[in-house]
This record gives structure tokens, sequence and C-alpha cells, in this order.
């Protein structure tokens, strides 16, 4: 059965009015608490290069705008502070220096390098801030993907490794091992301007959902929290959602190969290299094509940095290894959506509800 | 030739060419040590207290705090959620003080940091200095000419380092402007465009349900008695371009504006224009609004011989098509000479692509400032943007915002005469704006 006949037996869930999914860019869609819906207010913003969407419940149209503004200023300042694209940025200033030797960082900076370490250390590497190398060999950070050769690739790989970033939390300081050395938050920054966003929001006591180009959002206030449904979409067919999930107090992310992907040779490549592999016909992308591949996972964390960059390491990991990682991390959930020559197969790990397993043509599981 | 390709070569020699950006390199030369805090000797560290720990103050501690050897030793505000706020950003449990006179007490201070509402910089500034510290005082130097007198005298009185936070002074790009600004590469400066255009409120969010009591608080940038409004906060740094690079301060100000669009309470205008006349027949025509961002940020110099514009991140040259060094070829002169009609492409506003010399080694503005802050204090030396350059942008910002407020075209002679006098009979300080 094709992958969308799945769906069109009405086990799938359609969204009822198509606009929704532009006036609220979720994973596939959210639906506005009726609480707030006649007040809410929304503003998008392009950052990070992605679309950010703040969505609130504010007491009048000044205080709105006045959120709105020092929640879009605050993302200004995150993308001049973690991009690799501002030769001023924080960043890039590491990039530049942190192979001569010890570079002193703000607490800011250097706690979010300590995080993505940890996330690379407990996921064996599947997450990797040093991967930039390895995403421009194969043309990703260009988006314009293609297959590089051994030893374009090899090249690349001597510039990678998260392992070769050392942090002195007593000096506050960013070593690399290695020359050549780049580091690339794009796996974590977004989540981690969402987490500053809401916490903006949640001081002066203002309900909010703040998305990052639909795949990391995170939400304050009880009708948020609690009322706003997130649909997860179907990475084959954006309108069609595979199951609902409640924000609740908790961040979610997704990554999927639909962000950027190209197929070679009947293989799917996506821009989430598995930073481990050796050899490019053997990627975790490349293989699991052969068998089943995973199109898409999101994840549920107390932050929505963590979930950011586990979103990118349970979709390297796939379903088993990344199970195992996860039980590392507390109170984290997972839901990997795989294809495979018999439709779809959705697995989940502490994933809350089990409105998924409702797709009846596909083949499910829960651990 | 066509009248296209004319047109296009003309266009293709406003470009600068055979400037290269060795010279440029040079500045960065000596940076590479001063990432690593384990050649900083125990007596060079630097303990900073912070007068101030709202948006401004929070940034400027990251800034401190990417400097080798700096420790945030104090956080003072009077609104307690700072605190957290500060700490969260210091990284520790930093001593916090709700009496900035307790946090000058303090005996593990050596330096200061005042990042507080304008209207308070001298009380502040004033009695940092008194306590023998140096300072970094935030930008503009005083909300009343009155108030920067103060505080020049101040630091001429207590001899301490003083640096205002004009934090673009020492980019390095600034610089260079400077540099072939003074070397008449740009012909003679005859007019600065300066705007800073945003598309926001301006506003802060107050907390919910204590509007009343924290409304001026937090939003002070809003109301008279503490703010000089986008004059000062946003201003400052071009007016402090425009002084220096004329090598002067103006002779006059004429002004436009009001509170037109954001309709919210406030006292400050919400969209500013103004008109700085330099001596030698020079302008600084200066624009602020707050409801649309196509424009940005930037200042743009206008020479008889060509043009550079700034922005935070980089320089653009362009050379005068009619400029004598352009050496436009005869044959081109002579077609040039066929051409008539009511329209001349040449007054065309130019849409090509100029010389940006840095683009690749730009660094933060504030932690250049901040550099230089800490360098000064361990070598004993003046900070380039000193009480001087900091009077000159704070009296022209403060008279710059008379010549709206009182709907006039204001003299500088009627108040830098009294300056003068003052500067030889410190006036009582002024502590109350």
């Amino acid at each position: 059965m094709q992958m969308d006949d799945a769906f069109r037996d009405g086990a799938g869930k359609r969204s009822a009015d198509p606009r929704r999914h532009e006036a609220f860019p979720g994973p596939g869609g959210v639906n506005a608490p009726v609480a707030v819906a006649d007040t809410l207010r929304a503003r998008s913003h392009r950052a990070m290069g992605t679309e950010f969407a703040v969505y609130l419940d504010a007491a009048d149209d000044a205080q709105a705008q006045a959120c709105f503004d020092i929640v879009l200023d605050e993302i200004d300042r995150l993308e001049l502070t973690f991009s690799r694209f501002h030769s001023s940025s924080e960043l890039s200033r590491l990039n530049r220096h942190a192979a001569e030797g010890p570079v002193v960082t703000d607490p800011e900076v250097f706690q979010l390098l300590a995080s993505a370490l940890d996330v690379s250390e407990k996921t064996g590497g599947a997450f990797d801030i040093t991967v930039g190398q390895l995403t421009r060999s194969w043309g990703f950070a260009e988006r314009q993907p293609r297959i590089p050769e051994a030893r374009e690739l090899a090249a690349a790989r001597e510039q990678v490794g998260w392992r070769n970033v050392k942090l002195d939390a007593a000096w506050r300081t960013v070593l690399f091992a290695r020359p050549g050395l780049q580091l690339d938050l794009g796996a974590i920054a977004k989540g981690y301007a969402v987490d500053r966003a809401i916490e903006m929001l949640r001081s002066v006591g203002v309900s909010a959902l703040v998305d990052a180009g639909s795949s990391s959002m995170a939400a304050t206030g009880e009708a948020f929290v609690s009322g706003w449904k997130v649909s997860i979409a179907s990475p084959v067919d954006r309108a069609l959602t595979i199951c609902e999930v409640e924000l609740g107090k908790r961040a979610l992310s997704t990554s999927g190969v639909r962000e950027q992907s190209f197929v070679h040779d009947g293989r799917t490549y996506s821009h989430l290299l598995d930073p481990r592999d050796t050899d490019p016909l053997d990627s975790a992308t490349g293989a699991q094509a052969t068998a089943r591949q995973v199109l898409q996972v999101t994840v549920l964390a107390p932050s929505s940095m963590l979930a950011d960059a586990l979103s990118t390491a349970m979709f390297v990991l796939g379903y088993e290894h990344g199970s195992a990682a996860l039980a590392q991390f507390t109170d984290c959930s997972a839901l990997w959506i795989y294809s495979g020559a018999d439709g779809i197969t959705c697995l989940g790990h502490r994933w809350p509800g089990d409105d998924f397993l409702s797709l009846n043509t596909a083949t499910h599981g829960q651990t | 030739m066509t009248f296209y390709h004319l047109t296009q070569r003309l266009m293709d020699r406003r470009e600068f060419i055979g400037i290269t950006a060795a010279g440029l390199g040079a500045l960065s030369l000596g940076l590479q040590d001063c990432n690593s805090p384990h050649s900083v000797a125990p007596s060079d560290w630097v303990n900073v207290g912070v007068i101030g720990v709202g948006g401004r103050g929070q940034h400027m501690i990251r800034m401190l705090l990417r400097v080798p050897g700096v420790r945030i030793t104090g956080l003072c505000d009077i609104y307690e959620p700072r605190f957290a706020e500060g700490r969260k950003v210091t990284g520790e449990p930093t001593a916090v003080y709700t009496e900035y006179r307790k946090l000058l007490e303090a005996r593990d201070i050596d330096a200061v940091l005042v990042a507080t509402p304008l209207g308070l910089h001298a009380e502040h500034v004033i009695a940092a200095l008194d306590s023998g510290r140096p300072v970094y005082g935030e930008k503009s130097l005083g909300r009343t000419v009155e108030d920067c007198n103060c505080i020049r005298d101040a630091v001429r009185r207590t001899g301490r380092i003083f640096q205002v936070g004009l934090q673009y002074h020492y980019a390095p790009w600034y610089q260079e402007a400077l540099r072939r600004i003074g070397e008449g590469r740009i012909g003679k400066v005859t007019h600065i465009y300066a705007c800073w255009h945003r598309n926001n409120s301006w506003r802060r969010p107050v907390p919910r349900g204590q509007e009343t009591q924290l409304e001026r608080l937090l939003n002070w940038r809003l109301y008279r008695e503490w703010s000089g409004g986008l004059l000062a906060e946003l201003g400052s740094h071009q007016i402090n371009f425009a002084n220096t690079a004329f090598g002067a301060m103006p002779e006059s100000a004429i002004a436009s504006g009001g509170i037109d669009y954001w309709k919210d309470g406030r006292e400050i205008p919400d969209n500013m224009q103004v008109i700085f006349r330099y001596p030698g027949g020079r302008t600084l025509e200066a624009s602020y609004i707050t409801t649309n961002r196509l424009d940005g940020a930037q200042e743009r110099i206008f020479g008889t011989g060509g043009s550079v514009v700034l922005t935070h991140t980089d320089a653009t040259y362009f050379k005068e098509p009619s400029d004598p060094n352009s050496a436009v070829p005869p044959e081109i002169a002579i077609q040039h000479k066929l051409i008539t009609g009511p329209t001349y492409s040449a007054e065309q506003p130019y849409h090509g692509k100029g010389e940006s010399p840095i683009s690749g080694e730009a660094e933060d503005a504030d932690l250049l400032a901040c550099r230089e802050f800490i360098d000064c204090i361990r070598n004993k030396r003046r900070p380039k943007t000193d009480e001087q350059v900091g009077w000159t942008e704070g009296v022209t910002v403060a008279l710059g915002n008379r010549a709206l407020e009182e709907g006039r075209r204001i003299e500088f002679s009627e108040y830098l005469g009294a300056a003068a006098s003052a500067s030889q009979q410190p006036p009582e300080r002024n502590t109350q704006s």
C-alpha cells in the first residue's frame, strides 16, 4: 500500500480548514484554545534562517505590541550571538580563535555549548555541533545538496568531532583540540531562542505559544499549555494528522527529511547527517532506505533547547538506539515516523496518549 | 557605445579600486592573546559592580564576561526581579544591592558600570567616580547640559578613568571610515544623513496587575523625567560619529517630531528629525522613526569625491562619478556631452555595489568597548571615548532635544558659553534631573 493510501481511508485526520495551517504553522497545525480565541494575537518574524511565530493572549494592544517587541528583539539578539553567518557574532569569534588557544566566553554561550556537548555524550555523538563541515560537503549548508566525493568527505571528517571541543567550566573557556573545527548551533539555538522568549513572556504574566519554523515550540500560561493541541503532520502530506498532542509544560521539537533531503539511486539523503559515519553509502539515512527509513521524529522535553537537540539525535539514532539514549534524559518522550515498503510505521517512546495507534493501516508500537 | 554602456561605465567608475584590507588587518593584530584568561595575572583581574541591571546592563555584563580576567561582583537595581535575571547572566550568585551607595561601599569592586536610566547617569556616575573607581557610563552622557557638565567636571576633579558607552567608536570599520575621511579620500565631507528607523513600539511589557506601580520604572525611556528619547538612546552614536568626523560640535539645531503613532500615554516623541548645522556650513540630518524599518540604522556620509555608508556591521564606499580622480576617459566625456533631454541619468539614485573593505573579521562593537575599558584600567590609560567625547555627544543630544521641546532654532553658543564658565566654576552637583 502506498503511504498516501494509508490515510485516505479516513484513519488519518485531515484538517477541517486547510487555512488553519497557514494561520497557525505548527508541524501540522495548531488549534487555538477556546479560552483565548477572541483575544489571540499573532506575529511572525524571520530570524535564524527560519520563521518565528509568537501567539499570545495580552490584556490590550499596547501590551501585546510590547510583548512582541521584546521577544522579537531577544530572538534577534540570540541570532547575533549564535549565528555562524554574522562575523561579529560570539559563535564566529569562537570559530575564529578557539583553535589558537582557550577563548573565554560569557555564561550564556558557555552553558549552551555545555548542554550541546552533554547531548552529544549521551547520544554517542548522534548530535554534534561540529558537524558543519560535513553538512557543507554534502551541500546542505548552501541548500544545494549533492553526493560528495570520498576524498572531500574524508577531509571534512578531519574537521568534525564534538570530543575536540574542550570546555573548561572553571575558566569558562572554549578550546578546539583540532584546527579547522567549526561550531554550528543550527540544531539547538532555535530551541534556546524559544525558551528565552517563553521565559520573558512568563515573567510578565502573559500566556503565549512560541514557534520556530514549525519545528520547535513551547508554551506558557494555563490556556496554552493544556488547551492548545499541536497536531503532528504526516511527513509526506502535511494536511494529514498523525496525532495530536498537548504541549503541557514541555516543549516540542520535530525533525524530518521534509526540511531538506534529496534522492540518489533510490536512497533519500537528509540534511540530518549521522556525524559518526565513515562511509556516506553506509550512512544511517542511506542504509535505512533499503528497509525502513526515519521520515520524522518529534520529541517532547522539559526545554525547547533540549527538544531541539534531541529531535536531531533521535532522527539519526532511530527508534531502537534512540529509545535507549532517551532513557538518560528526564521527562523526555519521542515519536518516530518510519516509512518502508509496507507503508508507514509510528513508534513512540513514553509518548503521551495513544492517538497515533488509531492509524490502522500503519504498524505501530510504544515503549 | 550605446547610452546604456556609457552609463554602465560611468557607474563602474564610482566604485573605489586599489584599496586593500591590509591596513585594516593590522587593527586585529594582538587580539589573539586577549581571548584567554590564563595569561591574566591575578593582580590584573577586574571585579566590576553594575548599577542598573535592566536589558542594557545585562547585555553589557555578557560582553564584560567575554573579556579575560573580568568578574561581576555586585549587581544593583531597585527592581528586584533584576537580581535573578542578573545572576543568571553572571552565572553565579553575585552579591546584590538595592542601594547603589552600598554597592560603592563594597570592598570587592574595582570598577563600576552604570547602565541606569539617562536622568540618573549624573548621580550614579559621579558617586562612582567619587568612590575612587574607574567608571563605564552608558550613553548618552547626561540628560541635560548641566548633567553633562557635572559628569565631565567630576571626571577631571577625581582623575579617574571614565569611558562613555559609545561602542561604535571602537568598531574597526568606523575607525577606518574616520581615517579615510581625514585623508580626504571622499573629498570634503559636507553632509551626513543618519537614521535609526525601527518598526516597534519601544515599549516594554509590564507584569499584569502591576501596571500602575511599574509602568514608569520599566518604561522610563518613554517619559521625560528620565529619558532623552530616540535622539539620546539611538542618535547618540550617530551624533558622536558626526562630531568626530567634522571635528566639531554643531553651532545650531532645528527639530521636528511628535507623538503621532504610538499614542499610549508616552511623553517622548515616537518620531523625530533634527538638523544640526556645523561650522563651515556642514550638516548632520538625523531621522528617527518607529513605524518602518526599511532603512534601519545607518549613517550616510557624503563628500565631494565619494560617499561612505556605515551600518552596525560594515562600511561601504562609493566614488562620485565626477570626482577629478576618476579620470573619465575623453571618449566617454565626448559622448557624454551628446546626451541631452529633460532627465539626466547621473541624477538617479545609485544602486550599484560599493566597496566594503572589512567584512570577514568584524567584532562586536560592545565587546570592543568593554575590552578597551578593561585595558585602560590595567594600563592606566585614557579611553578613546573619554569624558570630553562624551560631553560633546551628550550636549549635542540635549540641545537637539531642546530644539524640539522649545520649537525653535537653538544656538549652541547660548549654552556652550554657560558650559565654559561652568567648567571653570563647577556648578552644584545635579542629582535630580
